[in-house]
C-alpha cells in the first residue's frame, strides 16, 4: 500500500470497518510513515470534533411520544386487531336494514357526547378531547375488603381548531406566546400570529416577546414577525432597543436589517451607539455602512 | 376498580431484551395481540428511535411524527414479521425510510433550516434554545453553539442517504453491514457512502480540526 491508498482507507480504518487483511496493511504502512500517521491523527481529531455536537432530545419528548403512541393505538392504531377500523368494518357488515337505525342512534349518541364534552369556552370553535395524555399516581390505599383506591392526576390534551380570525383562537395563541416552559410553542405561536400583527394586541405581544422573551430563538421570531410594521414608531423604538440591548448577535443583526430597510434620522443615534459599543464586528460594520449610506457621522462627538 | 397487575407495575423503562429469546417471545406475544409485550418492544427500542430521528431531522416535531408513524407501522404490520431479519433491523429500516422521506420533502419544500448564519458563525437554533438553560457556562455555550452549528450545516449539505449512513455509523455506532441491511443496499455501497460523507464533512469542518 502506498500513501494515497492508505489515506483513502483511513476513514474506514478509524471506524474499524476494514477487512482484516486491509487493516494489517494499513497498520504496517502507518508504522513506517509519519505523514500517514499525521493523516490518521487528523481523522481522529475530526471524529472528536463531531462528538462535540449537542445531544438533542430529552425525557419529556420521549414521554410525550410514548403517551401519544399509547393513545393512537388505543384509538385505532390497532387496525385489523380490534381497533376502531375493525369496529367500522364489522359495522359495514351489518345487514342493510339494520344500518339505518344503528346509524341514527350513533348520530344521536355522537351529538350527546359532543355537547357534553365540548368545553364551553370554545363555544364556536371545534374542540376535540383526547384520552389522558400524562398521568401520575399520587397515592395508593388498599382497604380491608381487598380493593385498592388509587389517586391519579391526569392531564388531558384538547385539540382546538378554528380560523386565525377567531378571537378565541387568537386568545389561545397569545396565551401560548407566554407559555414559559416551552420556547418551541412560543416560537410557533409567533409564526402563526404574525400574519395578524395588524391587531394592536398581537403587535404588542410581539413587541413584548422581542424585548423580554428569555429565549433568543423566540426573540428572533418575534422581531421577524414585526417586519411588515418596521415603519411603525413603536416598532422602530423596539428595534433600536433590541439593537442596543439584546445579548444575542443574531437577534441584533435582524434588528439592524429591519431598521436599515426604512432609513430615517431617528435611528442614527442607535446606529452610532452600536458602532461604538457592539461586541460583534459584523454588526458594527453593518451599522457603519448604514450610517455612511445615510450620509451621517459614523462617530459621536 | 381494577386490580393492579404485573403488566402494569413491571419495570419497562428503556431496557433492551435480556436475550434474543426474550425478544422473540415478546414479538410472538405481540403478534398474538399482547399489548404489554408490544409495549416492552417499544420501550426496548424507542430511545434509539427518537435519537436517530432527532439527529437526522433536528426537529422535535418531525421526530415525534417519525416515532409515531414508525411504531404504528410496526404495530399494524407485526403480524407479517417472519423473522427474516432481526427486529431492530426491520424497525430501523422503517425509521430511516421515514426520516429519508422527511429529509427529501424538506429539500423539495426548501424548508427553513434550524441552522442560521450569523455574525458569530453558524448557529443551530434548536441547539441554541437548549443551551440557553440558566447556569450553563457561557464560554462553553459559545463554543458548542459554533461547533454544533457548523456540524449541522455540514450534515445538511450531505445527500439524505449520505447523511443517514453517516449518522447511523458515527452517532449510532451501527456496523456498515447492518446499515446496508437497513437501507436495503450492500455493505460496499454503504462503505462508499460513508467514505464520501466523511470526506465532505472533513473538508467543511477543517477549521476545527
Amino acid at each position: 500500500m502506498n500513501c494515497s491508498d492508505v489515506t483513502r482507507e483511513i476513514p474506514l480504518y478509524s471506524y474499524g470497518e476494514l477487512e482484516a487483511e486491509s487493516e494489517e496493511a494499513v497498520e504496517s504502512h502507518l508504522a513506517q510513515c509519519e505523514a500517514c500517521r499525521g493523516e490518521l491523527a487528523k481523522q481522529r481529531a475530526f471524529m472528536d470534533v463531531l462528538d462535540a455536537r449537542p445531544v438533542m432530545g430529552d425525557g419529556s419528548l420521549l414521554a410525550a411520544c410514548r403517551a401519544e403512541l399509547r393513545q393512537a393505538i388505543s384509538h385505532g392504531g390497532a387496525a385489523g386487531s380490534g381497533g376502531w377500523m375493525e369496529t367500522l368494518r364489522r359495522f359495514t357488515q351489518v345487514h342493510i336494514p339494520m344500518r339505518i337505525p344503528v346509524g341514527a342512534m350513533a348520530l344521536i349518541a355522537l351529538g350527546w357526547w359532543g355537547a357534553r364534552y365540548t368545553p364551553e369556552r370554545f363555544g364556536g370553535v371545534a374542540a376535540g378531547v383526547g384520552g389522558p395524555m400524562f398521568s401520575s399516581v399520587q397515592s395508593v390505599e388498599p382497604d380491608a375488603s381487598g380493593k385498592v383506591q388509587i389517586s391519579v392526576n391526569q392531564v388531558r390534551r384538547h385539540v382546538v381548531t378554528g380560523s386565525l380570525g377567531d378571537p378565541q383562537i387568537q386568545e389561545l395563541l397569545l396565551e401560548a406566546m407566554r407559555e414559559e416552559s416551552n420556547p418551541g410553542v412560543r416560537a410557533e405561536s409567533i409564526v402563526v400570529l404574525q400574519n395578524t400583527a395588524d391587531s394592536v394586541q398581537v403587535r404588542q405581544a410581539l413587541i413584548d416577546a422581542a424585548t423580554h422573551d428569555p429565549n433568543a430563538g423566540v426573540r428572533l421570531k418575534a422581531v421577524e414577525g414585526l417586519k411588515p410594521y418596521a415603519n411603525d414608531p413603536s416598532v422602530r423604538s423596539t428595534l433600536t432597543g433590541v439593537l442596543l440591548k439584546d445579548d444575542n448577535a443574531g437577534v441584533r443583526m435582524q434588528a439592524v436589517e429591519m431598521l436599515g430597510a426604512h432609513r430615517d434620522d431617528s435611528i442614527i443615534g442607535a446606529l452610532q451607539d452600536a458602532v461604538q459599543k457592539d461586541h460583534d464586528s459584523y454588526i458594527r460594520g453593518r451599522c457603519r455602512d448604514l450610517l455612511e449610506a445615510m450620509k451621517a457621522s459614523v462617530g459621536t462627538y | 376498580m381494577p386490580e393492579a397487575t404485573e403488566a402494569v407495575t413491571a419495570p419497562l423503562a428503556g431496557t433492551l431484551p435480556a436475550s434474543g429469546g426474550d425478544e422473540t417471545a415478546w414479538i410472538r406475544a405481540a403478534q398474538h395481540g399482547d399489548a404489554d409485550a408490544f409495549e416492552r418492544l417499544v420501550r426496548a427500542y424507542d430511545q434509539s428511535v427518537i435519537r436517530i430521528a432527532m439527529n437526522l431531522l433536528r426537529s422535535p416535531e418531525e421526530a415525534r411524527d417519525v416515532y409515531q408513524e414508525a411504531f404504528l407501522k410496526v404495530y399494524r404490520s407485526l403480524h407479517q414479521f417472519r423473522f427474516d431479519c432481526s427486529f431492530h433491523t426491520w424497525l430501523y429500516r422503517i425509521v430511516t425510510n421515514l426520516c429519508l422521506d422527511h429529509l427529501r420533502r424538506r429539500k423539495v419544500r426548501r424548508e427553513e433550516s434550524t441552522v442560521v448564519e450569523t455574525a458569530e458563525g453558524t448557529i443551530d437554533r434548536i441547539a441554541e434554545a437548549r443551551e440557553l438553560a440558566p447556569g450553563a457556562d457561557p464560554e462553553r455555550q459559545t463554543w458548542n453553539r459554533q461547533i454544533g452549528g457548523r456540524i449541522e450545516r455540514a450534515l445538511s449539505e450531505l445527500t439524505p442517504r449520505e447523511r443517514t449512513v453517516f449518522e447511523l455509523r458515527h452517532y449510532e455506532g451501527l456496523r456498515l453491514r447492518a446499515i446496508g441491511e437497513i437501507l436495503g443496499t450492500s455493505e460496499e455501497a454503504a462503505k462508499n457512502c460513508l467514505f464520501r460523507a466523511t470526506q465532505k464533512m472533513r473538508t467543511r469542518l477543517e477549521a476545527f480540526v
